[in-house]
């Protein structure tokens, strides 16, 4: 499995570096993140993954307006003179990549490209809302952990533990398979489509970001300046938002840049087993999986919104590398 | 040590209680499904619907239903029977081990074959370009689909349909005492492919890991004491370096044990990620359990085997 | 990859109880069926060459070994090798053949008797080991009518016996039916309360009529559900494997079956050539692209248990390996289904504006165009007595103009709109519809299926109806959603009905009877229950065997299409693949391979 949690725990191993950088920054007086940010420029590949980010945003947003200036035909008309006698994409009748269709055209005859296209809409707005999600569900509940330690740590780390222990793509099949029915689960609260997906995905990755940063807390709060706060009586809702936290925007950063490409290929996961995003609206990993019926005669079905998943994923980790390397330059010489 | 096994191990079983009933809990929450209703037949007639639910226990409160499974686990090492054809959970389970444990063993073969050794150069050709192309390569590995990888490579090496037919990728598992030579072709591209991300994470984390130790003081003594690099690198950088793999490692195939649900679908392999993912579109709720419960007790297990381990390898540990 | 799932298409796929008593109505069901099928490579029937194994790709395991129970098309294959029941089916014949019967059945004049003689010397397998009477048939049908012998149709075709409860009961409630009578050994007397004996007569091709010995069965069938399933003995050329004491062993749900040649069988009494020495069904198929990828290159290999090759494979073989494809009248229908009972499907005119804007060629061309059959106009498939008189191919679409464009006609579509929106349903002035939130829509999660469904859920957008999706596998489809009103699915684009018997009275009854609605397990997917309709189908089923019976249901069939409660797109063949060196034979009743005719070259 590629999604999960591997590249997580993988990365582990990096964060005692983190907490360092922020004395480092402290000594040359600039703001950590102006330093960072310039680290980061001279990162040709991280820059150049970065554009290619900001690029598919753009087309993302800007993509009915693509789709109308390359003259595809969007993402539903289907185009059956490009099929066989057996109603199959026949590439030498134009079902395959070129001037009419770039991409070629799928199992039922709709523009691949206009669909891949769209894909990265749904791609990448699952992908930001459930990591948003997760962080802000694993950062607070990991700091209350952390902070308070006792009865209140055991509890929160006890159901980290079940929810780590649980097979985290099973939980997704089965909650998927639970709410994309009629008005979705819990009483209406989750829509079918899109925000089951995203519910789904945050849930099972939100006990990652907890534990992280439920182990920085648990440093975080021995150092010096968290203990003057407390004796001077500043009340532990200030410590944590005023004292805790902006510590630990590094790591959050980082371990967000994580999570958004694997949840990018979490949700194609979903959608490539059938309990992710529904017709129509087009998500690579849904195509891919419409496409292993024919993918011996139309190799384009598969190979495009796989390759654009690929890139994309791709950047986004390069733009990680880039980011861990601008926050702890001692990794890299 | 003991005592720290003990109540790791009791832990555990509490998690594992714990996930059992989580995955009933969610079964509750799923839209009406009558199991019953399947068994019917095409006159499912209220008479027969109540005499096939009552020899489900489904006429019973979903608490008491949950408490009789967990009574029967544990005094019977008693799965239950699967809504679906009244086979034991266990006969339906049990011989789809094989296939999953062959996977993700001879997954895992691959990828340390060449995560680690891929790691281990690049860290000690730091700034090459070996270094560059690997890590270029591990991130590409990180970034690619697991199913979509499958797929490409029977388009492209499969016997029957592949443009290079090399590999046989026709689903055509057998189990290897029945047949070797099967099972070993079967087995070759679903290995590859799945040691694919795995690998890279290897050796990026091979790599990272090296080039820290090498930085360290002990290390430096070495180097000045006049050692040969090589015998450096290999007896005292690398023994240090793996250590944290070990536990990655352990983490990975515990989680791959319980199933790899997406390489299995790719390349038909009868494993327990399929029988799980079929019996949750079915509703067939003993089987989802007993599925469940063996991923999350193989979880656990590499879990605990981790941490002992760990005491083992790096003496600083302390329980 | 897609996965398919046991049942092909329809839940009831009951197969043919073909040709309703020898000789009676007969003329019009040749005249339509001229596709007897083919046989791959021109293979004659009943010539082979003796001896040889083949290994049998199956998807999942056979529903029952038990004929009391068993119910799939896959289980009927198995049947049929390993089982005798009264009457049986020829490949390539059109109507039933005496199997452990003697001869034809006799039926009285008053229609309330059934007389049936049957053979002497056909053994059951150990441990029995003895000959099959009638008291056997007599038990095997008692026991059908129990709740431990859960039985799919006993209580549709055979109620009408005297002295069978209403209900399933216990089978310690169990008493002899009066009306089921053997003078001998060799005589079956079937008395009726309706004069129905043609109907049950032909009914008796079914695994109902398969001898199940009462002393040794009785044990297994005092448990619920009984037990006798994995205790079964045997009357065909074939067994499964089983021990001493009658115990099969030959069978690992999930993973194989192993038939083998039944030791008490005497080729004398069978007119099944019974070529193979043994069949092994390995299961776990479930990728059919990989199982008929592997048939197709490999040997002694043979597919599938789950219907259709996938449309790319059976492109290549209806262009290249045609000497390795089988091809049979399946006697279905495919149809999208419409909720009647759900806004805005309750209204005629929205109904007939989406049959009339549908472009059902598309719908056809997912399950591979015009090679596989004909667009469907109604639901009397071709094969079917009826089917000519509902204008075969060209359908009722010179008087319901809705059907008559097979390819859509938007301009009629919005007329039918605007006169709905008159009627009050939300639709734009440009004939769109208006209304609000998704309509739910379940569908299959395997191709071809899926494809017909999302091209159905483009056909429905154009008039501005927005189809709220979801995927299950085809099984799920029918047992959680659309076989169960309750669920309220809006649309179901994947459902079929297929023969029950030749006869119109099977494809429409079930399907379009509002009296045939059921809490569960129901096949009136639109909820279809229209009075007059209702009350033309109760008139028709008394009707006698013949050109007015046809006339009837045919009209009946018209009727229905002019409801418009689903959109019919297809009439395809059944299809099935086999290696090389295999030599197999179609059977129309079951539209798969007969076991007991394929051979080896």
């Amino acid at each position: 499995m590629s999604t999960g949690s591997v590249d997580l725990l993988a990365h582990e191993g990096d964060d005692p570096d983190l907490e360092t950088d922020g004395a480092a920054a402290a000594i040359e007086a600039r703001s950590p993140l102006q330093l960072f940010w310039r680290r980061l420029r001279r990162d040709k590949v991280a820059m150049t993954a970065l554009v290619f980010i900001v690029l598919l945003i753009l087309a993302a947003i800007l993509a009915p307006l693509i789709v109308k200036l390359v003259g595809a035909p969007g993402i539903s008309t289907p185009d059956r003179s490009t099929f066989d006698d057996f109603g199959l994409p026949d590439a030498s009748k134009g079902g395959g990549p070129g001037s009419e269709h770039l991409f070629g055209v799928d199992r039922i005859g709709r523009d691949v490209f206009s669909r891949t296209l769209y894909g990265a809409r749904t791609s990448l707005e699952v992908a930001f809302i459930s990591t948003f999600a997760a962080v802000v569900v694993g950062v607070t509940l990991g700091m209350i952990a952390g902070y308070y330690r006792g009865g209140t740590d055991t509890v929160l780390s006890r159901i980290m533990d079940i929810q780590l222990a649980f097979p985290v793509l099973l939980l997704a099949i089965g909650l998927g398979a639970a709410c994309s029915l009629g008005d979705g689960c819990f009483g209406g609260l989750l829509q079918p489509g899109l925000p089951v997906v995203i519910f789904t995905i945050a849930l099972a990755q939100w006990p990652y970001m907890a534990r992280i940063i439920r182990g920085q807390t648990l440093s975080l709060r021995e150092k010096e300046y968290v203990e003057a706060a407390r004796s001077i009586g500043a009340p532990n809702r200030r410590i944590i938002f005023r004292e805790l936290l902006p510590n630990l925007v590094a790591p959050i950063i980082v371990y967000s840049t994580v999570l958004i490409p694997t949840n990018i290929l979490f949700e194609a996961a979903l959608s490539f087993l059938g309990v992710g995003v529904q017709p129509p609206t087009p998500s690579w990993g849904e195509m891919i999986s419409d496409a292993t019926s024919i993918f011996d005669i139309a190799w384009w079905f598969m190979f495009f919104p796989g390759m654009a998943l690929l890139l994309t994923v791709l950047a986004f980790n390069l733009i990680g590398d880039g980011l861990q390397d601008a926050l702890n330059p001692r990794a890299k010489k | 040590m003991a005592i720290f096994i003990i109540r790791r191990l009791l832990w555990s079983v509490v998690l594992l209680v714990f996930v059992t009933f989580l995955t009933f809990l969610i079964f509750v929450v799923l839209p009406s499904a009558d199991p019953a209703l399947l068994r019917a037949g095409r006159n499912p007639t209220p008479e027969i619907i109540a005499s096939i639910r009552k020899t489900l226990g489904l006429d019973q409160p979903w608490y008491v239903q949950y408490f009789k499974y967990l009574r029967n686990l544990v005094l019977h090492f008693d799965f239950g029977y699967s809504y679906q054809n009244f086979l034991s959970v266990k006969e339906t389970i049990f011989p789809r081990m094989p296939a999953t444990i062959s996977l993700a063993l001879g997954g895992a073969v691959v990828w340390l074959l060449i995560g680690i050794p891929v790691g281990i150069l690049s860290a000690v050709k730091r700034g090459t370009f070996i270094e560059r192309f690997a890590m270029g390569a591990a991130l590409v590995g990180i970034s690619a689909p697991v199913y979509w990888l499958g797929l490409v490579s029977i388009y492209l090496f499969s016997t029957d349909i592949g443009k290079f037919p090399i590999f046989d990728a026709t689903g055509n598992y057998a189990n290897p005492w029945d047949d070797f030579g099967r099972w070993l072709s079967s087995l070759i591209l679903p290995w590859i492919v799945l040691a694919v991300s795995f690998a890279a994470i290897y050796a990026r984390f091979m790599r990272s890991n090296l080039i820290e130790v090498l930085d360290e003081d002990y290390i430096r003594t070495a180097r000045a004491k006049g050692l040969v690099e090589r015998r450096v690198i290999l007896r005292h950088g690398v023994r240090s370096a793996i250590t944290p793999i070990v536990t990655i490692f352990g983490l990975d195939l515990g989680i791959l044990l319980g199933g790899a649900i997406l390489t299995e679908t790719v390349f038909n392999i009868p494993g327990i990620g399929r029988t799980a993912f079929d019996a949750i579109q079915k509703s067939d709720l003993p089987v989802v359990q007993g599925t469940v419960l063996i991923g999350a007790t193989a979880i656990v297990l590499f879990n605990l085997i981790v941490d002992v381990l760990y005491g083992f390898i790096d003496p600083r540990v302390r329980y | 990859m897609t996965r398919l799932t046991r049942a092909r298409l329809a839940p009831a796929l009951l197969i043919a109880v073909a040709g309703l008593a020898a000789g009676c109505g007969s003329s019009s069901s040749e005249k339509s069926s001229s596709k007897g099928g083919t046989n791959p490579g021109g293979a004659e029937i009943g010539k082979g060459k003796q001896g040889g194994d083949v290994t049998y790709l199956a998807a999942a395991d056979v529903d029952f070994l038990d004929p009391g129970q068993t119910y799939y098309t896959f289980g009927f294959m198995v049947r049929d090798a390993t089982n005798r029941s009264l009457y049986g089916f020829k490949p390539g014949e059109e109507g039933p053949s005496p199997d452990l019967a003697a001869s034809d059945p006799q039926i009285s004049p008053d229609k309330k008797t059934i007389t049936i003689k049957m053979k002497p010397g056909v053994k059951f397998s150990a441990p029995v080991n003895r000959a099959a009477t009638s008291k056997d048939v007599k038990y095997a049908i008692e026991r059908a009518f129990t709740a431990n012998v859960p039985n799919g149709y006993a209580s549709s075709y055979f109620a009408e016996i005297q002295g069978a409860p209403a209900k399933p009961i216990s089978i310690k409630k169990l008493k002899p039916f009066s009306g089921l009578q053997t003078p001998d050994d060799q005589t079956l007397i079937i008395k009726l309360t309706k004069p129905v004996a043609p109907r049950v007569a032909a009914a008796l091709v079914l695994p109902i009529s398969v001898p199940v010995p009462e002393s040794y069965a009785k044990k297994f069938d005092a448990q619920t559900p009984s037990t006798y399933d994995q205790h079964v003995v045997f009357t065909g050329p074939y067994q499964v494997k089983h021990d001493a004491s009658g115990k099969v062993t030959g069978r690992r749900p999930g993973k194989l079956i192993e038939i083998e040649r039944n030791p008490n069988w005497d080729k004398s009494t069978d007119y099944r050539p019974a070529f193979l020495d043994s069949i092994r069904i390995e299961e776990g198929n479930d990728d059919q692209t990989v199982a008929t990828r592997r048939t197709i290159s490999g040997q002694s290999l043979m597919c599938c248990d789950s219907g259709q090759p996938p449309i790319p494979i059976l492109k290549r073989a209806l262009t290249r390996y045609k000497d390795q494809l089988g091809r049979v009248a399946s006697g279905g229908t495919r149809w999208i289904a419409m909720n009647m009972t759900i806004k805005p499907f309750d209204n005629l005119n929205v109904r007939k504006a989406i049959v009339a804007g549908f472009n059902r060629s598309a719908l056809r061309l997912t399950r591979g165009g015009a090679a596989v059959g004909p667009i469907a106009q109604g639901y009397i498939p071709p094969g079917i007595p009826g089917y000519d008189e509902s204008g075969g191919t060209k359908g009722f679409g010179d008087t319901l103009d809705f059907m008559k464009n097979p390819e859509g006609d938007a301009a009629l579509a919005k007329k039918y709109m605007l006169a709905a929106k008159k009627q009050g349903v939300p639709v734009s002035s440009d004939g769109k519809y208006a209304g609000k939130g998704g309509i739910l829509t379940i569908a299959t999660n395997a191709d071809p299926g899926l494809s017909t469904a999302q091209v159905g859920q483009q056909e429905f957008s154009k008039l501005g109806f927005k189809l709220n999706f979801r995927k299950v596998p085809q099984d799920t489809l029918y047992t959680k959603f659309c076989g169960i009103p309750k669920a309220k699915v809006a649309v179901c684009p994947n459902v079929g009905w297929f023969k029950d018997f030749v006869d119109p009275e099977s494809m429409l009854e079930p399907t379009f009877d509002g009296k045939a609605i059921k809490p569960a397990g129901n096949v009136n997917w639109s909820q279809l229950d229209d009075p007059k309709i209702n009350a033309a189908m109760a008139k028709a089923a008394l009707i006698e065997q013949g050109d007015a019976r046809n006339k009837a249901w045919a009209e009946i069939n018209k009727q229905i299409v002019a409801q418009a409660p689903g959109i019919p797109y297809s009439w395809d063949d059944s299809f099935q693949l086999e290696s090389k060196d295999v030599n197999g034979i179609m059977n129309g009743n079951f539209t798969t391979w007969d076991l007991s005719f394929s051979s080896l070259k």
